[in-house]
């Protein structure tokens, strides 16, 4: 077969357009994930028997359900159940914010309970509370060992958005699969597709890597 | 007053006990040095001066407070009372300056330069004035130990505890830790040491304490106890240590 350049360029303004939803979606829902995965991992790990039972739950309904399954039921079910009718972008976010928030609790956790217990000690016998400890002391170690595991959640996350293809949002799995259906030419569109994933994982990880070298690991 | 009251204090961990209705009183400027075979207790006893462990039974006043008054007091204790521990547990991610100057900016609530020049003075006292922009993994054990010690003084104590402080450090880099803590008593500091070295003991300490199996059973003068002791325990204890 010939591989048509031109089919390419065409498409171009479409699956940019796509390109840039994905972002949108992939960014909102990482920044809200991330309130949502510190919060909940540090009740995971610091929390009396309640706000750990509550965060334990969550975590598990989350990870324990596919993601394609909660974006349809948040955009399906809960119009029904609650009469909340939101927009497909917004089903779209809260699904990530929901789902990488349960995977970032995680990470949150092991990282803050693998920083050895004298620095805890070392900052309560300095007379601080236990939230300056961990905002000053813990934190900040913890930090920089979460970068690795959040890395891969950042990945895992920006390529779940093409699940949304499934609740209609223009991003650009769905930009492609609607060029495809148009044109026919899958070789080509499938390939710019893939290879504008690639740039964005790849710009994520390299991201993540200056961010890792300009940090003292500790 | 005495500074620290430890009144038949009991402390368990799950269904050992570890500290057994144990009485002490300790007063203003003594220098406390804490000895016993390794399970004794010694170390749990220094732990729950400031709280680190929670007493089961009896009662503890620090300074007159109570460890059992409340979050709120613990931290006026543990603001009174510094701890040197035994791996040192400074804070990786700061240089020396800034974890001797932590204390005054977090807890005391002093201004950046001010944190800063109380902890130039500090390091300088130790005799580390040259390592201040140094991390804790570019220095020495020992000199992680004086940097700890200078982060405890930083809080302006009224009593300093030091947990086996040089049970880390080679021999050669025992000397410049005690060395500071020698000093730190010399200016009236309040101290209670839990520790092997007995030549510390008998030339530093103004009173030595023997435990074993959660009770104090000597308490008296070290070089009386060094020179004579009564109690077999204690004279085996230590023959096995020098």
């Amino acid at each position: 077969m010939d591989f048509d350049w031109s089919v390419i360029v065409d498409a171009m303004p479409s699956l940019l357009d796509g390109a840039r939803l994905t972002i949108l979606i992939a960014l909102a829902g990482l920044a809200g994930g991330l309130v949502v995965g510190v919060i909940a991992g540090l009740m995971r790990a610091y929390g009396n028997a309640l706000l750990n039972g509550i965060a334990f739950a969550y975590i598990e309904l989350i990870r324990g359900t596919p993601i394609v399954v909660q974006v349809m039921f948040i955009y399906f079910a809960l119009p029904v159940l609650a009469d909340i009718r939101i927009n497909p972008m917004s089903a779209a976010i809260t699904a990530i914010i929901v789902n990488a928030g349960a995977y970032i609790a995680e990470i949150v956790r092991g990282s803050f309970l693998s920083v050895h217990k004298g620095l805890k000690e070392a900052g309560l016998a300095l007379g601080l509370p236990m939230w300056k400890v961990l905002l000053y002391v813990i934190g900040p170690v913890a930090f920089r060992r979460m970068i690795p595991p959040l890395g891969n959640q950042f990945i895992v996350s920006l390529k779940d958005t093409s699940l949304f293809i499934v609740i209609g949002v223009g991003e650009l799995t769905r930009q492609g699969q609607e060029i495809m259906a148009a044109n026919f030419r899958a070789v080509e569109i499938w390939t710019a597709v893939a290879i504008l994933y690639l740039i964005m994982t790849g710009t994520l990880t390299l991201i993540l890597r200056v961010t890792e070298k300009r940090m003292r690991m500790l | 007053m005495s500074m620290v009251e430890f009144q038949k204090v009991t402390k368990r961990f799950g269904t050992v006990v570890v500290l057994n209705e144990v009485d002490l009183a300790i007063n203003n400027g003594e220098v406390v040095v804490l000895i016993g075979p390794s399970g004794s207790g010694k170390s749990t006893l220094l732990r729950c001066i400031n709280a680190l462990e929670e007493i089961n039974g009896g009662d503890l006043i620090v300074d007159g407070i109570s460890v059992k008054a409340g979050r709120s007091q613990v931290r006026l204790i543990r603001q009174e009372a510094g701890m040197v521990f035994q791996q040192f547990n400074l804070f990786p991610q700061m240089t020396a300056l800034e974890n001797v100057a932590f204390g005054p900016r977090r807890v005391r609530g002093a201004s950046r330069p001010e944190a800063d020049t109380l902890a130039r003075e500090l390091l300088a006292k130790v005799g580390l004035a040259d390592r201040a922009d140094h991390y804790p993994s570019e220095l020495s054990g020992g000199q992680q130990q004086r940097v700890a010690i200078a982060r405890a003084l930083a809080i302006k104590p009224k009593l300093m505890l030091f947990d086996e402080p040089t049970s880390a450090l080679d021999p050669e880099l025992r000397h410049e830790v005690l060395m500071v803590m020698q000093s730190l008593a010399e200016e009236g500091m309040t101290m209670i040491v839990v520790t092997h070295e007995m030549a510390f003991a008998r030339k530093v300490g103004t009173r030595l304490i023997f435990m074993e199996d959660g009770k104090i059973t000597v308490d008296g003068d070290p070089n009386t106890l060094l020179e004579n002791a009564d109690n077999p325990r204690l004279r085996e204890f230590l023959q096995h240590v020098n």
